[in-house]
């Protein structure tokens, strides 16, 4: 690993020659742009999912200043020199790379990379964080499943300083349970009564009866206990097709050979039939001993 | 045959009849407490094994992801061929009206029961998991050979049993009447039970009679099936070796010529035991003689096509298994088994002293043995032989060999068969009393006659 990380420094070193003695300019104009996504909760969280699959490999976790060793070295999105970009400078920079760093115009939306530049605004001292690394809170969750109209019902309470009560604004993740781990099925937030509906959608398969095992969770900034309804009869049955041909021998018992079946009933009958017989022809020995013995008598 | 006219003649051989028939109940000494011991120890030792093996689970034997059948289904055909010989002596022979088989149906019934019983025990201990053993009852499919062998071995029980306690039943009756002071008291109560209050009229024979000859042609289709079924769990597969249409009539053919070994042994220890030289005459060896070599030549032919159509053939996965038992890893074994199991006693048999009651009893052993060891090369080469390339597999996964807990439980079926055997003979005659007595002249109306 080392030494591959070597190879990539002594390769960026010669990519970044040109570049590395120099500040990176953005255009006047660019410079200014303003950011068209309002920085709220929303946008900074997903920036926040956008920057851990994009910009993580080399920028590092935030404020740990664990970056990639490229020349020149990638910026910790926490420090001051990052910060003191204007988000104009920022968006331009990810959409337009230099040296080691790709340009994401062509692969991250024009909307996605402004939420981007929301994520590193949240570490910016002049901005309200939005993310707040507070310890999580304890929280209980109910759910129960309405199977004629498909729908969850879910409410969430959380523990505040006189005990629990009811959980507003809440993100809640519905997900299936699958033989290899959950699938997402989507998300629901809570309403003011801490109560939230989720309407599953008509295009979730189930297994073959239509059954689905339906997992509730909050995010983890809660401590819950996950809720899982097991066998709620909402998804489309799954198509299974039938692996073996009708017309073989060895089968099932649904697809059984009639001709099969009815050979084995009527042999193996008509053999226990018969013993059947014999075993009653005992009881005619003992009818057979004590109808003479009265007779002598 | 000539019919014995006077009274005091008849009662005076009857009695002689009765004496030395019962001799196996009334018999105790040393001896037979310490074959008991020593069965009791070798069953209880088994018992041990098993426990072990269901704690810790289907791991301690040999058998692994190839070889999945190991020494436990070559015991289990091994003992529902040597069943087999109740339906060749006490139903074919009888029907054919051979009366020099007629004591010897006793023997085979027992041979039968003991060796059918283990067959079913020796399967459910076969099994990993033995409590869901009545899912193959619950959730078994009816196009499976399997369900189909449960079902068959289950009903050849049941007539075996039958046809054991049929005859058995007057035996019972003149035992209740004549022998209540030589016996102790529970088995003349367990006499009393079971002979149903037998009066000896004709009405109850002629339902004996008539009984006997529902089950005997009963047991005809359903002994056939038993061991046919048994050859198609394996006939009805792909693998080189068991993809064969003859395997039915060869294993029903094998199972003749182990089932008659069987019994001959058997014979020999009842005759040498407990001194029954007139009952099973050396005639009666001499005949069995020369039925083993009939049995033996069917089976001879079968296993000629067995091996040499395949062989003339040599397709690949047939060529691999027939090279592994001719000249491979089995080739001793297999020598063994065609030479010295069926060749030799063939050869040997030919000649009239080979028929007399020891040598006769040292080949039959020989055979049984390699009977035995026949099913294990009927089972195990295929095996270790897949169609599927075997690849990144321990070693121990290629080749079987089986454990010492396997070895163990299979003792334990043996002795537990001899067990069966031993208590049949320690309660009831070894030979129908009553049908003996009439075949020497005597009528019938003595046997109801109170001392």
């Amino acid at each position: 690993m080392k030494l591959k990380s070597l190879k990539i420094t002594a390769i960026m070193i010669f990519l970044s020659l040109a570049v590395s003695a120099q500040d990176w300019i953005v255009p006047d104009d660019q410079k200014n742009v303003a950011n068209p996504l309002p920085y709220n909760l929303e946008n900074v969280k997903k920036g926040k999912e956008l920057f851990l699959k994009n910009c993580k490999s080399c920028h590092g976790d935030p404020g740990k200043n664990n970056v990639l060793p490229l020349v020149p070295p990638p910026v910790d999105i926490t420090s001051e020199k990052m910060q003191k970009n204007t988000e104009g400078e920022i968006f331009y920079k990810i959409t337009h790379g230099r040296g080691a760093m790709p340009q994401f115009g062509a692969t991250i939306s024009d909307d996605d990379r402004w939420r981007i530049v929301n994520y590193i605004q949240n570490f910016n001292p002049a901005r309200q964080p939005m993310l707040v690394n507070a310890p999580a809170t304890k929280a209980k969750l109910l759910a129960s499943v309405n199977e004629q109209e498909k729908k969850v019902e879910i409410f969430a309470e959380y523990l505040a300083a006189d005990g629990y009560i009811k959980l507003p604004n809440a993100e809640i993740t519905i997900s299936a349970k699958k033989n290899f781990g959950n699938i997402e099925i989507g998300k629901v937030r809570t309403g003011e009564n801490g109560r939230a509906i989720f309407t599953i959608p008509e295009t979730l398969i189930g297994d073959e009866e239509g059954y689905v095992n339906i997992v509730v969770a909050l995010d983890e900034t809660f401590i819950a206990d996950v809720v899982t309804l097991d066998k709620a009869k909402v998804g489309q049955l799954k198509q299974v097709q039938k692996l073996i041909r009708p017309g073989v021998l060895w089968s099932t018992n649904e697809n059984i050979q009639i001709w099969l079946l009815i050979s084995y009933i009527c042999v193996t009958g008509a053999a226990w039939l018969t013993i059947g017989y014999v075993a009653f022809q005992l009881f005619r020995i003992k009818k057979s001993s004590k109808t003479e013995s009265s007779n002598i008598s | 045959m000539n019919k014995i006219e006077s009274p005091a003649e008849s009662r005076k051989m009857l009695d002689k009849i009765m004496t030395d028939l019962t001799r196996s109940i009334t018999k105790k000494d040393e001896l037979t407490r310490f074959w008991f011991f020593i069965l009791i120890m070798f069953i209880i030792v088994g018992v041990w094994g098993w426990i072990i093996q269901i704690k810790t689970g289907l791991g301690v034997t040999g058998m692994r992801d190839y070889v999945s059948w190991g020494m436990y289904i070559a015991n289990f055909v091994f003992f529902v061929a040597v069943s087999l010989i109740g339906f060749l002596i006490s139903s074919a022979l009888a029907l054919l009206k051979i009366s020099w088989a007629k004591p010897i149906s006793r023997v085979a019934e027992q041979v039968a029961i003991a060796a059918v019983a283990l067959a079913g025990i020796i399967i459910v201990m076969d099994m990993g998991r033995p409590d869901r053993f009545l899912n193959v009852f619950l959730h078994g499919r009816f196009a499976s050979p399997i369900i189909w062998d449960v079902t068959v071995v289950t009903t050849y029980l049941t007539i075996s049993v039958l046809l054991f306690y049929l005859p058995l039943i007057p035996d019972l009756a003149l035992m209740r009447d004549h022998m209540a002071d030589k016996l102790p008291k529970w088995k003349i109560k367990l006499y009393t039970i079971l002979a149903l209050g037998w009066k000896g009229n004709p009405e109850q024979y002629k339902i004996i009679y008539h009984s006997m000859r529902i089950l005997m042609l009963l047991i005809i289709p359903v002994g056939l099936s038993i061991h046919t079924v048994t050859s198609w769990l394996f006939a009805s597969t792909l693998r080189s070796g068991w993809d064969t249409t003859i395997l039915g009539p060869y294993f029903v053919a094998g199972a003749f010529v182990a089932g008659t070994a069987a019994v001959i042994i058997v014979m020999f220890v009842y005759r040498v035991r407990y001194r029954l030289k007139d009952y099973f005459e050396d005639l009666h060896f001499d005949y069995m003689g020369k039925l083993l070599v009939f049995v033996c030549l069917v089976y001879l032919y079968f296993n000629i096509n067995e091996y040499l159509v395949p062989g003339y053939k040599m397709k690949l996965g047939e060529g691999i298994h027939l090279r592994e038992l001719f000249v491979g890893n089995y080739s001793v074994m297999f020598w063994f088994v065609q030479l010295t199991g069926l060749v030799l006693p063939i050869v040997l048999l030919l000649f009239r002293y080979f028929r007399k009651p020891f040598p006769i009893m040292v080949i039959s052993f020989v055979v049984l043995v390699a009977s035995w060891l026949k099913r294990y090369i009927i089972v195990i080469p295929t095996l270790e032989h897949p169609f599927l390339p075997v690849q990144n597999v321990p070693d121990h996964f290629k080749h079987y060999s089986p454990t010492s807990t396997e070895i163990m439980i299979t003792i334990f079926s043996f002795v537990s068969a001899m067990l069966i055997i031993t208590i049949l003979a320690k309660l009831f005659p070894v030979i129908t009393m009553w049908e003996y007595a009439e075949e020497k002249g005597i009528d019938k109306k003595y046997f109801s006659e109170k001392p």
